[in-house]
């Protein structure tokens, strides 16, 4: 049992029973989907079904139909693709660092959390995958044994290191997500009356019997996947800078970049679970499970990263006009004030100032004005990934070169798209799978439970 | 050396023989003396170049093998498996061989024929390669014409004119396909019936044709009719003659020799780009423009607008062209002459005049003063001031005078304004000329043209004149006859066919043979090559026709004019001045309009404004701004547009800001607007919508690029005028402009660009002006020391260091002109797509080869050298001066031995050749664009879409139909959708030389292989070599003072040296800047030789 102390705030709220977290997390799955479901899957679906039309005519027409240039390789594509791997970075940062640390409060959102790790990780794989001018010969990237002689790939570069490190970064997030979703498939296999939802559920829960040995085998695999999944929080998007660090392009070739990224990751993470759970927690009636305590907490790491990403933007900028390189310098004073000033001082209002508004209790146990500022922050990353990406590249080193990015309207349909299929998968999610990790959960009720601290007995326990 | 010249020295041994004999004959036999058959087919294969197909399959072991029924069943079984493994890929094109070879014909070997490119506009020696019995490449001929192998855009992509799908396939009656047969019934019926007969046609400087003319002439006159030649030029320097005759007692245009000028002045005259002979000028320019002698030309330029002469000139003046007099004037009263007109100059232009007149004094007898003006006064006065120069017999020859440009312009108005009253010629045929749209009347013209009884044109396209004539009978293209030429008075030359015909066509000459009453023989027809032979054998009796036609041409001691000595001429009226000034130009590509269809010449950057596809009006930016207009333009930005008007006449254009334009002048460029009515003159010279398809004006007919300006051209005392005034107003609405470079300066930035002045780079050190990039390093006694770039390295040397071959560029800045004859020869070459305006405009284009062009800003001393460290402001460096120096600057692939771009490849589709060439495996590339993103100089160029079958394309691209797919060299691959293409090095090039040399068992010689861009520079700025040969001329000129790496400082170690520019001026300020440091340095780099 969970010791903890009397002056913390509860975890969970109310006075529920073990029973009662059950029915509480089951209930949208054995009940019938909310209009609202409804309404929402519809739109997420119309927006995903656009999104693959543009990328049907994107890989049927070419890359011309995006707004890139000769100078501009990159822009919308790579942008999105790491503003999806930064969303899909607090998942396995929530589940395994938190885990690691005992932090008991994950416990809460550490199944919707990796869940849409998993689904941001898909949206970023996209990206890389219909960037390429030939999609159908993408699999030349794996070091597959092949019959073109000695061809093989080419392991400086990082974008093969990329490719390792998403898909490791993805196999192992799905292991550990799946893990954790065994006994509570368990759970609602033991409920489901309909035969269809059990024989499913059944064949999901791997036969999970909720004996002590299991228990004993969920703990020790969660122990040990935490402890391989904690490097990768690091590792996926260390590498995912290195696309950039390792290049020569002034305003790409910095050595910051890998724990400014990790940092920037974490913090746009944090802040899409914030966004996504403000709304799941009232809509599945889960105010009990994910309060104000929660969200402050996500907040604090908002703040954190927040402000380390705000040190890296600074450093960066100081550091270029230390140098007293031509080019390096150049890049930055363009990205203040040249063309694409607006995009850049959006990225500082919104990356560097919002977060340090958390330092307010009042406003960090806002929910409105969280929800408000996870938005703000969410712009505020892809703001800084597209600052990086194209202010960098459109004025580098020969000024005859130099060149703007005008998104297409594809460019613009891909990326609303990928917005669309993250969320008919996470609704899918939130209607079929238990969105809170409810047997885990029952370990904290009587730790951090609001009816357990409340008893007159209590104290006297402990 | 390439196929061509083992060819030309094989068939020289043969010829010199031949030769001799025109004074005594040598024999080694009786047969040879008797010239039996079976000698001759002997003697062809006395040098056999290589082992033919039939040669190699008539080999006798193959005959000895046997193969046994189980081999057989093993060879189909493989034989079925590959096949269906082959078929898992792309579709196979098959390739179907000769069943019966044509002769001199080897499949993959390549054929160069020497021949002659005249237009009506330029004129070169050239030598075609054809492949497969198609010409694909057109370059100058470096060993034989007076033209030394200097060509220009437009004869090098005159190539792609040939399969142009427009072109007529057959004659056509009032528009209607018809037959040679019905055609020469009815024009000799006309041509008898007529009283009158009037052929119109360019400068023609064929002998053939010019006594046929004269033949048919006599003839008609024998019978009691009348027949008269015009000649016309679109573009007139008919002053310049008319000058002549004053001053000389001779009509003629002398022949400039800018090589022997050490001061070169002109006034209004591109000569570097269009005017008269500009690609032999440029030529000659280039020769004077090495400052390595520590000797180089001072160039002053006076003009409106700013041309590709202005861009290159040492002292550049900008002034209206009403103020050209005031400024000859000038000069002549500075150097002692006399002359009725007034010479008040402003101060700016006061001083640049002050500098020309001391430059004159010190470089009497070598000075060269040319006027672009076609007024005879101006031209006038630039006699007077060449005279006062000392320039006749120097640099200016009147006895080898120049054939070209004969238009007699005062009759071609007379002409049209009889027409036009319905006093026309029963008979008027054009030939080589367009009056409907080049006249400055030509649309009353052309109205007027069914008032003529018969009207015929020799065009290849049903263009704005042909369209309207009721017999068109289309001439060969020039790769398809024979023809000979008479350019200059001492020289000859002849133009050979490459290819059969490829339509129902008829070369001019036997056209009018035929309509003298001989017989028409068709397709194969020798009349031409049996006219032109006879003409040759006149002019040269002891001549041997095959082996001039193999050079091409012959040099001839021509008639000498009676020329009488100096006479000041008569001044009449000059260019008057007015509020808005109007001058009317030719860009380089597009030049009298005459390649309008041609989309690589719409597409080349013009080599000022860097736009493409299009026409506008140049405005300077500082002006544009009082008048309200935007001056910057990209993507999605677009230019404000504008009516000019000039004598009623209006277009509307946008207005483009073009530093150093004169206040107060506007400049137009000609030879836009063709087809404004749709004509069929290719499916390139129309506007494209966005996605595809032709963009159509409101009755559903096709537009036209840009507007025709010949409407605005004026005529004064006979002589068309290019120089005119008109007002201008401000136009609803905004236009996109297509241009590959939408930043102009270099942003002060010292290591991509440099520059200095001639008095700095004689008297100072190399480190002074071109200092090398160094770093800081601790040194063993701990102290920071400065030691070159080069010591610093993460990586381990490339091998390709000493060992075997290293190719290697060196780019002299100083002699680069700009004019981009080597970007039209690599697109050539290398079979670079056409993307056309809306992909320009997005910032897409293909080529390979580009020239950056850098304005100095106000900001730099000299362009990339900040005049104030401490003052300097990034904003303002973005703005171009007002009248700023102009650099050009080739850029292309580095070919970099610590390539950035072969690291990141996450497939390695781009690696480095053991040759220290950076390749590109088209097959395995999967299209990240991480290369492109990582590559310094912004040279690769990503494949957006399948340029060679996407629907976009199909109106631009050539490849894009069966006839235009002709020109595509077969040695490079055509690029597909998805992958990353760039400048090799013309690698196809490299492999056929080595393969060469290998089957010879020697080394490959220095200078034996060259890249096309290197091939086409007429000032040689591009020297291509191996650069580990420590005796090659690559190696040498990389170790020039001058010469420095763009970017050093980045180690990338390219392949590609810059040897900076060298102005010949006065820079006080840059040489106060460039001073050698005071501290001791390192010694000289620590190279790898």
């Amino acid at each position: 049992m969970q010791k903890e102390a009397a002056i913390r705030e509860p975890l969970i709220l109310g006075h529920k029973s073990y029973h009662d977290v059950t029915e509480d997390v089951c209930r949208p799955i054995e009940d019938k989907a909310p209009r609202m479901w409804y309404i929402l899957f519809g739109i997420a679906l119309i927006i995903a079904l656009y999104g693959i039309g543009c990328i049907v005519y994107l890989l049927g027409t070419g890359i011309g139909v995006w707004g890139l240039n000769k100078t501009i390789g990159w822009a919308w594509d790579i942008t999105n693709f790491v503003w999806w791997v930064g969303i899909g970075h607090a998942g396995t940062l929530i589940s395994a660092v938190l885990l690691l640390f005992r932090q008991k409060w994950r416990m809460a959102i550490n199944r919707s959390a990796e869940a849409m790790t998993i689904f941001a990780v898909f949206m970023a794989g996209l990206f890389p995958l219909i960037h390429m001018g030939r999609l159908w010969v993408g699999y030349w990237v794996l070091p597959l044994p092949n019959q073109f002689g000695s061809l093989w790939v080419n392991f400086n570069s990082p974008l093969l290191w990329d490719v390792f490190a998403i898909s490791t970064y993805l196999s192992v997030s799905l292991v550990f997500w799946y893990i954790g979703l065994i006994p509570d498939f368990a759970t609602i296999r033991d409920r489901a009356k309909k035969p269809v939802s059990k024989k499913m559920y059944s064949i999901l829960s791997f036969g999970w019997s909720g004996r002590a040995k299991n228990w004993n085998r969920f703990e020790t695999v969660s122990l040990v996947l935490a402890g391989l999944a904690t490097p990768l929080v690091f590792s996926v998007h260390s590498i995912v800078s290195f696309d950039f660090a390792t290049s020569i392009v002034p305003g790409w070739h910095t050595t910051i970049f890998p724990p400014y990224f990790v940092a920037g990751a974490v913090f746009s993470g944090f802040a899409m679970v914030q966004t996504l759970l403000l709304v799941m927690r009232k809509a599945m009636g889960l105010e009990a499970y994910i309060h104000t305590k929660h969200v402050e907490y996500m907040n604090i790491v908002i703040m954190v990263t927040g402000s380390i990403v705000g040190t890296a933007y600074i450093t960066e900028l100081f550091i270029s006009w230390y140098s007293g390189v031509e080019y390096e310098a150049y890049a930055f004073l363009n990205r203040a004030t040249g063309p694409y000033w607006w995009a850049y001082w959006s990225m500082m209002t919104c990356n560097v100032i919002s977060p340090q508004l958390m330092w307010i209790r009042k406003l960090r146990r806002s929910l409105l004005f969280t929800f408000f500022i996870s938005i703000v922050v969410n712009i505020g990353m892809w703001f800084e990934r597209y600052v990086i990406i194209v202010t960098s590249i459109h004025r580098d080193y020969l000024p005859s070169a130099w060149s703007m990015h005008y998104p297409s309207h594809i460019d613009i349909g891909v990326y609303i798209g990928t917005i669309g299929i993250f969320f008919v998968f996470f609704l899918l999610f939130a209607r079929y799978f238990p969105v809170l990790a409810l047997n885990e959960i029952k370990t904290i009720l009587k730790g951090s439970g609001q009816s357990y601290k409340e008893a007159p007995d209590y104290h006297k326990h402990h | 050396m390439d196929g061509s010249a083992l060819n030309a020295i094989i068939n020289n041994l043969g010829h010199s023989q031949k030769n001799m004999g025109m004074a005594r004959k040598y024999w080694k036999g009786l047969e040879e003396l008797k010239e039996t058959p079976e000698f001759i087919k002997h003697k062809e294969n006395e040098f056999p170049t290589q082992q033919t197909v039939e040669a190699f399959l008539s080999n006798d072991k193959l005959d000895e093998t046997s193969t046994g029924r189980r081999d057989f069943l093993k060879f189909l079984g493989f034989s079925v498996a590959a096949a269906t493994l082959a078929a898992c890929e792309a579709p196979v094109t098959k390739a179907v061989p000769y069943v019966v070879k044509p002769e001199n014909v080897t499949p993959g070997v390549a054929t160069w024929y020497a021949s002659t490119y005249y237009d009506g506009s330029s004129y070169a020696s050239i030598l075609v390669k054809t492949r497969e019995g198609r010409p694909i490449f057109i370059k100058g001929n470096r060993d034989f014409g007076f033209t030394k192998g200097a060509v220009n855009p437009q004869i090098i992509a005159s190539i792609l004119g040939l399969y142009d799908s427009a072109r007529l396939t057959g004659p056509t009656v009032n528009g209607q396909q018809s037959s040679w047969v019905e055609i020469d019934k009815q024009i000799s019926a006309s041509l008898k019936s007529a009283k009158t007969v009037t052929l119109l046609s360019n400068t023609v400087i064929s002998p053939t044709i010019q006594n046929q003319i004269k033949e048919m002439t006599e003839a008609m006159t024998a019978k009691g009719q009348s027949f008269s030649h015009i000649q016309y030029d679109a573009i007139s320097y008919s002053a310049i003659r008319k000058a002549n005759e004053e001053n000389f007692g001779a009509a003629i245009i002398p022949s400039y020799d800018f090589s022997k000028a050490q001061t070169i002045i002109s006034i209004g005259a591109d000569f570097l780009g269009t005017w008269l002979l500009s690609s032999l000028y440029s030529q000659q320019y280039g020769l004077t423009r090495i400052p390595d002698s520590k000797k180089m030309s001072k160039h002053f330029q006076f003009e409106s607008l700013m041309s590709l002469s202005g861009s290159n000139a040492d002292y550049r003046g900008m002034i209206k062209p009403s103020e050209q007099a005031a400024v000859l004037s000038y000069l002549i009263k500075g150097l002692g002459g006399n002359c009725a007109v007034s010479s008040t100059l402003n101060t700016p232009i006061k001083s640049i005049a002050d500098q020309a007149l001391k430059s004159l004094k010190s470089s009497k007898q070598s000075s060269l003063v040319v006027c672009g003006s076609n007024n005879v006064s101006l031209q006038l006065l630039t006699n007077q001031l060449n005279q006062l120069a000392g320039a006749y017999g120097t640099t200016i020859d009147l006895n080898n005078y120049v054939n070209l440009y004969m238009s007699e312009d005062a009759k071609v108005i007379k002409l049209a304004s009889d027409v036009i009253a319905g006093k026309g010629p029963d008979v008027l045929m054009f030939l080589g000329v367009n009056p409907v749209y080049s006249l400055p009347n030509g649309e009353a013209f052309g109205k007027a043209l069914k008032k003529i009884k018969s009207t015929v044109s020799f065009a290849g396209f049903a263009d704005e004149t042909a369209s309207l004539c009721s017999y068109v009978c289309p001439d060969h293209h020039a790769l398809e006859s024979w023809l000979d030429y008479r350019p200059t008075n001492n020289h000859y030359a002849i133009a050979q066919p490459t290819i059969r015909p490829i339509h129902n066509t008829a070369s001019v000459i036997e056209t009018f043979s035929v309509w003298s009453g001989k017989p028409r023989l068709g397709k194969d027809s020798s009349v031409a090559y049996d006219l032109v032979r006879s003409r040759y054998e006149l002019l040269f009796p002891l001549g041997d026709f095959d082996y001039s036609t193999h050079n091409s041409c012959e040099t001839l001691i021509g008639d000498l004019k009676n020329l009488t000595p100096f006479k000041n001429g008569v001044l009449g009226k000059m260019p008057s001045a007015g509020a808005l000034e109007v001058v009317l130009y030719q860009k380089s590509a597009i030049g009298n309009g005459q390649h309008a269809s041609n989309p690589w010449l719409q597409e080349m950057p013009d080599p000022i404004t860097k736009a493409t596809w299009d026409n506008y009006i140049t405005m300077n930016p500082v002006e544009m701004t009082k008048q309200g207009f935007v001056t910057t333009y990209d993507q999605e930005n677009g230019l404000n547009l504008a009516t000019v008007s000039v004598n009623g006449n209006k277009v509307t254009l946008p207005v483009f800001p073009l530093p150093g334009q004169a206040l107060n002048t506007v400049g137009i460029a000609l030879g836009y607007g063709r087809g404004a009515n749709g004509e069929a003159i290719g499916k390139a010279a129309f506007q494209t919508k966005e996605y595809g398809g032709y963009d159509l004006d409101d009755k559903g007919g096709l537009k036209p690029i840009g507007a025709n300006v010949y409407r605005f051209v004026s005529t004064e005392n006979g002589n068309l005028q290019f120089d005119t005034t008109g007002s201008l107003a401000k136009a609803e609405g905004v236009y996109a402009i297509a241009s590959t470079q939408i930043h102009h300066t270099v942003m002060a930035r010292h290591s991509i660009v440099r520059e200095t002045t001639l008095p700095i780079f004689t008297s100072k050190g190399k480190e002074a002006y071109n200092p090398a990039h160094t770093l800081q390093k601790l040194n063993k006694e701990g102290h920071h020391e400065e030691v070159p770039n080069s010591e610093f390295d993460l990586w381990d040397a490339h091998p390709v260091e000493k060992i075997g071959h290293r190719w290697g560029m060196t780019v002299d800045l100083s002699s680069c002109i700009g004019c981009g004859s080597c970007l039209i020869a690599c697109q050539s070459e290398n079979n670079v797509p056409v993307v056309g305006k809306d992909e320009v405009r997005r910032g897409r284009e293909m080529h390979w080869l580009r020239i950056d062009r850098y304005f100095a800003s106000d900001e730099e001393a000299t362009i990339g050298q900040r005049k104030d460290k401490e003052t300097f402001s990034y904003d303002k460096a973005e703005i171009a001066a007002e009248n700023p120096k102009v650099i050009h600057m080739p850029m292309m692939c580095h070919h970099c031995n610590h390539a950035p771009c072969e690291t990141v490849c996450p497939v390695a589709a781009t690696t480095h050749s053991n040759e220290g060439l950076n390749q590109m495996t088209y097959n395995r590339c999967i299209g990240t664009r991480y290369c492109a993103n990582n590559c310094p100089y912004k040279v690769r160029r990503f494949n957006w879409f399948n340029y060679p079958s996407y629907k976009k394309f199909t109106e631009i691209n050539p490849a894009q139909d069966d006839l235009g797919r002709m020109v595509l060299n077969p040695d490079v691959t055509v690029r597909t959708r998805g992958v990353m293409e760039k400048c090799s090095f013309c690698v196809q090039r490299i492999q056929a030389t080595k393969l060469v040399a290998k089957t010879e068992s020697r080394m490959i010689n220095d200078g034996e292989f060259a890249t096309a861009c290197s091939d086409a520079c007429p000032t040689s700025a591009i020297i291509v070599g191996d650069w580990n040969d420590i005796k090659s001329a690559v190696y040498s000129s990389s170790k020039n003072d001058r010469s420095y790496q763009a970017l050093e400082e980045i180690g990338v170690k390219p392949n590609v040296w810059y040897k900076m520019k060298v102005r010949n001026e006065e820079n006080d300020l840059l040489a106060s800047l460039q001073v050698e440091k005071p501290v001791a340095h390192h010694e000289e780099e620590k190279g790898h030789h």
